[in-house]
């Protein structure tokens, strides 16, 4: 066997932390909630809204619908599967002792951490995959059903043959799209945001529980902080030159993720174009928490006794 | 040359631990120095809570010394690379039960950076070792204690580590599995691998240990080679076999006559209860 270099050995480990959590948490049968998703999604092509347009846009209320119930529900089960698998994970090491076998091998704690936390983001990306293909499956049926009573109502009642082409643009804009794959993706990011700051928590919690507050609670101030930011600099810039609230958001916003720059999604449900830009711009964001908060997790946990 | 170099090198070990606010310290080891050489089966003994444990979790680089150091081999033990030749199995281990414990071999294997063929051996090999062969499928979630120990001691085993450190190896164990872990540990004397284990099980450490140090409220009161602790220097002990009353009486006589010699006691020897309970399961014969 040929021995590995530094860094591909730590690649490597890393890997390996990561597959198991990652085994770890499918063998838990996290899975079954796919069964739960998939009520949702049937549940969603039945979910009549009141219809305030015409009936040439009859059906399509249902394929926004499932849209929003698929990404909704894809967004509560990515948080707290991040969150709850993330606060687990750790505690569970210590109490059980296993974290003493792993970590009396020679295995540096970054490793260890980074590990954990991709087979965290492994799981939930698996899962927002597997979401994905239901919800563009049933989306993609819906569609197809709904364009041809269309074309039919619209044969029925004259239409030329540009109107019928500009329906059927409109109906196809609220069906499976590029948009709606980028929304999913944006979805999983900010889970793995989420991932990444449970992580930081349980290194210095005392329980899975209070872990498990904390970033639900820090999840929620995510998408008021922008909010909260500008009311504030607003604030203080009438009060003095706002230096001071200008390095004090700085600072909130380097620790505090703004989750408002993820309501693009709603207007991918709403069937506008998400321009690949920002997914960039969101994936950069992930990005840099994930190793923001894997770093400060790493400070703490490197000091860690056990 | 590297024979010369210690495996395990404790030099005047603190370590403190903070309680509650304005109280003093805790201090669990108390200027300790241990120097285990290649190839000896060290057992370091106490009761519980003195110390033996923390010892270790420094030596593992789990726990920071407040002062001193400790070294594996001649490398600082809370650097990585020294964990290396060592091999660590921890009191009452509770593995990934999700994993069978093939399973659970490959894993610490992996992280060992041990892969393909040479993995899939060295599992098949450890798992012979320990006798685990015919449940190496099964998840570790339903495996005794004596099984978990004994996974425990092949996942330590994995890396072919020159040191192995364990932690009260057979607590909670019935005397079958004890006597199991125990001939584990000659084997691993008789490969040359070191060995330091701590236990307050005093006969089961002079079983198998050449070198002893008795800790007790962090400091250690005794250290030395078995044969220097134990034996009374000025008594003799003289066991027969088939021995004819006759002759005893002429022994006792013999005894007598001399001036300076004294009979302290004569009678049966006793069996041990875990000797005669191995011998009555057909463990021994």
């Amino acid at each position: 066997m040929k021995p590995l270099s530094a860094h591909t050995a730590h690649a490597y480990r890393i890997a390996v932390i990561a597959f198991h959590a990652f085994t770890q948490l499918v063998r838990m049968k996290v899975f079954y909630f796919l069964a739960f998703f998939a009520l949702i999604l049937i549940a969603s092509n039945f979910f009549n809204l009141p219809q305030h347009e015409g009936p040439e846009a009859a059906g399509v209320d249902v394929l926004r619908a499932i849209k929003s119930w698929s990404l909704g529900a894809m967004t509560l089960f990515s948080v707290v599967l991040s969150i709850v698998s993330t606060a687990l994970l750790l505690p569970k090491d210590v109490e059980d002792r296993t974290l003493y076998t792993i970590l009396a091998k020679p295995v540096p704690r970054l490793d260890y951490l980074a590990g954990k936390l991709l087979g965290v983001m492994l799981l939930v990306f698996v899962s927002m995959a597997m979401m994905d293909v239901l919800m563009t499956g049933i989306l993609h049926i819906r569609t197809d059903m709904v364009l041809s009573d269309q074309m039919a109502f619209a044969q029925a009642n004259g239409w030329t043959a540009g109107e019928m082409e500009s329906l059927k643009k409109d109906i196809l804009a609220q069906g499976p799209s590029a948009s709606l794959h980028g929304a999913v993706f944006a979805v999983f990011l900010r889970a793995s945001i989420i991932a990444s700051l449970a992580l930081l928590i349980s290194t210095f919690s005392t329980s899975t529980l209070f872990t498990t507050i904390i970033a639900f609670l820090i999840y929620f101030i995510g998408h008021f902080q922008a909010d909260a930011r500008a009311a504030f600099l607003s604030q203080e810039a009438g009060m003095s030159d706002g230096f001071f609230a200008k390095i004090i958001t700085l600072l909130v916003a380097l620790v505090m993720p703004d989750f408002q720059l993820f309501n693009v999604i709603d207007a991918v449900i709403e069937g506008q174009f998400l321009p690949w830009v920002i997914v960039g711009k969101l994936t950069l964001m992930a990005l840099f928490y994930a190793v923001f908060y894997t770093i400060a997790s790493w400070l703490i946990f490197a000091k860690k006794e056990f | 040359m590297s024979e010369s170099i210690p495996a395990v090198e404790i030099r005047h070990l603190v370590k403190d631990f903070k309680t509650s606010f304005k109280r003093q310290p805790l201090r669990a080891v108390d200027d300790v120095s241990i120097r285990i050489m290649p190839g000896e089966v060290y057992g370091l003994i106490g009761p519980n809570g003195s110390g033996k444990s923390t010892a270790m979790k420094a030596l593992l680089g789990l726990v920071a010394p407040s002062s001193g150091d400790c070294a594996i081999f001649g490398k600082d033990s809370l650097k990585v690379d020294s964990r290396n030749e060592v091999g660590f199995l921890p009191e009452n281990p509770y593995f990934y039960k999700h994993l069978s414990g093939k399973e659970t071999l490959e894993f610490y294997g992996r992280l060992c950076g041990i892969r393909g063929a040479t993995l899939k051996d060295r599992v098949a090999e450890l798992l012979d070792l320990v006798g685990l062969e015919d449940a190496s499928h099964r998840r570790i979630g339903g495996y005794s204690k004596g099984m978990l120990q004994r996974i425990g001691l092949a996942q330590a085993l994995i890396q072919k580590p020159r040191l192995v450190i364990l932690d009260e190896p057979t607590a909670g164990v019935d005397p079958i599995g004890s006597r199991e872990i125990r001939d584990l540990i000659f084997k691993l004397r008789e490969q040359g691998i070191t060995v330091f284990l701590c236990s307050h099980l005093l006969e089961q450490v002079q079983e198998v240990c050449d070198h002893v140090g008795i800790i007790f409220r962090g400091k250690m009161i005794k250290e030395g080679t078995l044969e220097d602790l134990i034996a009374i220097e000025d008594q003799t002990e003289l066991i027969l076999k088939d021995a004819d009353p006759a002759l005893i009486a002429e022994i006792e006589a013999l005894i007598a006559r001399d001036a300076r010699a004294e009979l302290i006691r004569s009678g049966k020897p006793r069996t041990t209860l875990e000797r005669l309970f191995l011998r009555e399961t057909g463990k021994i014969s």
